[in-house]
C-alpha cells in the first residue's frame, strides 16, 4: 500500500492514521475486469475533455478589462480597501475620551 | 522542501493515503498499455466521431486504451490550444493603468481564545457579528465576535472538525471531519441546551469531510472530502441530491458561486486541479491544472467570473472562467510556505491570504504585487474569511486563536 512513509513525518506534527482510507484499499482484480474499467476511465476522460475542448472563451484582455472595471466600481463600497472611519467600523475601538 | 507534493513538506491536514510506489495496480495497468494494439481504428473513430451522447452505446469490441489515451492526448493539446489562443496580454499589463494602492493598515482589533487546539476552520453568520470556529480537538465554537465571547459549545464526538459553516438563517451551524459525516447543529437561544442532543447527521463519506457550505438556504449542503467526491445534500432527510465525480484525490475545499451567476460552485484538491461543477447536471464544466502541489483553498471572485486559489506550492493564483485560463499568479521568492486559505475583499481588489509561515499576505489582485504583510499568529494561518459586509476578516491558526483583523 503507497503512503507517506512514518520516517518521513515529523514527530511534532503527526497526522492522525485514517482508519478507513477507502482510496487506498487494493482489490485483485481479473485482467479482463481491468481492462475494461480502465478502458471506462478513458473513454470518461475523453467526455469530458470534449465537453471542456468545446465551450466558448473569451480573450484575456476582455477578461481582464471586465475584471478591473468591477474593482473600479465596487472600491468605494470596500471598507478594507477605502479605509472606513473607526467610529464606522464595529471592530475598530472607539477613540477614547479624554478627561481634561 | 518547496515543491514536493505530499511528501516531504508535512501538511499537518489528514490527507488520503496517495500511492507513491508502483502498486500491483499500477504494474498492471502498465502491462496492459503496453500489449500491442488490435483495434479496428475505423471502429473506435466511429464512436467517437458521433455526439458526446452517442458514446454510451454498445461499446466495440476492439476499443483499446491506447487509442482512448490518444484522443485523450489530442484533446489536451487542442484545449491548450484554444485557450492559447486568446492569450493576448497579461492581467498585470492591463492594470498598468490602474491607480496603485497606498500603504495599508491593518491590525488585529480582536482575538478570540477559548479553542485548545489547532484552529481548524471558521464562517461568519450573515449578522456580520457571529462566528463558528472547529478545532483539532473536537470542539465547535460560536463567538460573538464583537465581545469576544462564547455563545455556544459543541463537542464533536471526533477530533480534527475540519469543516464547519454557519446556516444563511443563522439558526444553524454545521461541521464535520474525521467522523466522515457533515453534521448540523441547530442554534437554541437558551444558553442551557445540550445543542448536541439536537445534532442532525446530514452528509456521509467514505473518507474525511474536507469542507462544507450551506447553498442559498438552510435546506441543503454541499460537501467535500478526502474519498474525491463532493455532494449535495437534502438538510431535512439526509439525501444525497447530487454526487460529483471527477477529483482524482482528496477534494480539500469548495465554494460556491455568488448566488446572481447561477447554480455553480468550484473545488480543489490534491490533484492539483480546481474544477468548476454544474449543480443541477453535477457535470465537471470546466477544470484548471497549473498548480504544482495541493490546492488547499479556493474563493469566487465578487462577480462570479474568477476565482483565486491558495496552494502548497506557496502561490495563490487568479483563474477567470470566461478565458478559461490562469490569468495571475500571486507570489514571491521570498515565500516558501503553503497557503492554506484565501479571501477576496469586497470589491475584489484585495486578495488575502493565510500561509503557513504564520503570516497572512495580502495582495493587489490586478497588479499581481504585494500589498502588505500581516504578522500576529504564531502558528501557521489554517482558515481565513472575510466578514459579510467587507468590513474585517477573520483569521483561524494553529496557534489556538482567532483574529479579526480591520
Amino acid at each position: 500500500m503507497g503512503g507517506i512513509p512514518l520516517s518521513e513525518i515529523s514527530h511534532t506534527e503527526k497526522l492522525p492514521l485514517l482508519r478507513n482510507c477507502g482510496r487506498c484499499v487494493e482489490t485483485i482484480m481479473s485482467s479482463k475486469m481491468q481492462s475494461s474499467n480502465n478502458t471506462a476511465h478513458a473513454r470518461r476522460t475523453v467526455q469530458q475533455l470534449r465537453i471542456e475542448a468545446s465551450i466558448e472563451r473569451i480573450k484575456v484582455s476582455k477578461a481582464s478589462a471586465d475584471l478591473m472595471h468591477y474593482c473600479g466600481e465596487h472600491a468605494k463600497y470596500d471598507p478594507l480597501l477605502m479605509g472606513i472611519p473607526a467610529s464606522e467600523n464595529p471592530f475598530k475601538d472607539k477613540k477614547p475620551c479624554t478627561i481634561l | 522542501i518547496l515543491n514536493s507534493g505530499c511528501n516531504n513538506n508535512v501538511k499537518g491536514k489528514v490527507k488520503g493515503c496517495e500511492p507513491r510506489v508502483l502498486s500491483l495496480q499500477n504494474i498492471l495497468s502498465l502491462i496492459l498499455f503496453l500489449l500491442p494494439a488490435s483495434a479496428l481504428t475505423t471502429g473506435i473513430y466511429m464512436i467517437f466521431s458521433t455526439k458526446p451522447e452517442m458514446a454510451t452505446q454498445e461499446v466495440q469490441p476492439n476499443e483499446t486504451l491506447t487509442n482512448l489515451k490518444a484522443e485523450s492526448d489530442t484533446l489536451k493539446t487542442k484545449l491548450e490550444d484554444e485557450r492559447a489562443k486568446l492569450h493576448d496580454v497579461e492581467l498585470h499589463q492591463v492594470a498598468e493603468k490602474v491607480d496603485g494602492l497606498g500603504q495599508f493598515i491593518m491590525k488585529t482589533r480582536r482575538t478570540l481564545k477559548g479553542h485548545g487546539n489547532k484552529v481548524l476552520c471558521m464562517d461568519w453568520c450573515k449578522d456580520k457579528r457571529r462566528i463558528v470556529s472547529s478545532s483539532q480537538d473536537g470542539k465547535v465554537i460560536v463567538w460573538d465576535a464583537f465581545t469576544t465571547n462564547k455563545e455556544h459549545a459543541v463537542t464533536m464526538p471526533c477530533t480534527w472538525v475540519m469543516a464547519c459553516a454557519y446556516a444563511p438563517s443563522g439558526c444553524a451551524v454545521a461541521c464535520g471531519g474525521l467522523d466522515n459525516k457533515c453534521s448540523v447543529y441547530p442554534l437554541s437561544l437558551d444558553k442551557n441546551e445540550n445543542l448536541a442532543a439536537k445534532k442532525k447527521s446530514v452528509a456521509m463519506h467514505t473518507n474525511y469531510l474536507s469542507a462544507c457550505s450551506f447553498t442559498n438556504s438552510d435546506m441543503q449542503i454541499l460537501t467535500s472530502s478526502g474519498d474525491g467526491t463532493c455532494a449535495l445534500w437534502d438538510v431535512e432527510s439526509g439525501q444525497l441530491l447530487q454526487s460529483f465525480h471527477g477529483h482524482a484525490a482528496d477534494v480539500l475545499c469548495l465554494d460556491l458561486a455568488p448566488s446572481e451567476t447561477g447554480n455553480t460552485f468550484v473545488s480543489g484538491g490534491c490533484d492539483k486541479k480546481a474544477n468548476v461543477w454544474d449543480m443541477r447536471s453535477g457535470q465537471c464544466i470546466q477544470s484548471f491544472e497549473t498548480h504544482e502541489s495541493d490546492i488547499n483553498s479556493v474563493r469566487y471572485y465578487p462577480s462570479g467570473d474568477a476565482f483565486a486559489s491558495g496552494s502548497d506550492d506557496a502561490t495563490c493564483r487568479l483563474y477567470d472562467l470566461r478565458a478559461d485560463r490562469e490569468v495571475a499568479i500571486y507570489s514571491k521568492e521570498s515565500i516558501i510556505f503553503g497557503a492554506s486559505s484565501v479571501d477576496f475583499s469586497l470589491s475584489g481588489r484585495l486578495l488575502f491570504g493565510g500561509y503557513n509561515d504564520y503570516t497572512i499576505n495580502v495582495w493587489d489582485v490586478l497588479k499581481g504585487t504585494r500589498v502588505s504583510i500581516l504578522f500576529g499568529h504564531e502558528n501557521r494561518v489554517s482558515t481565513l474569511r472575510l466578514s459579510p459586509d467587507g468590513t474585517a476578516f477573520c483569521s483561524g491558526s494553529w496557534d489556538h486563536t482567532l483574529r479579526i483583523w480591520a
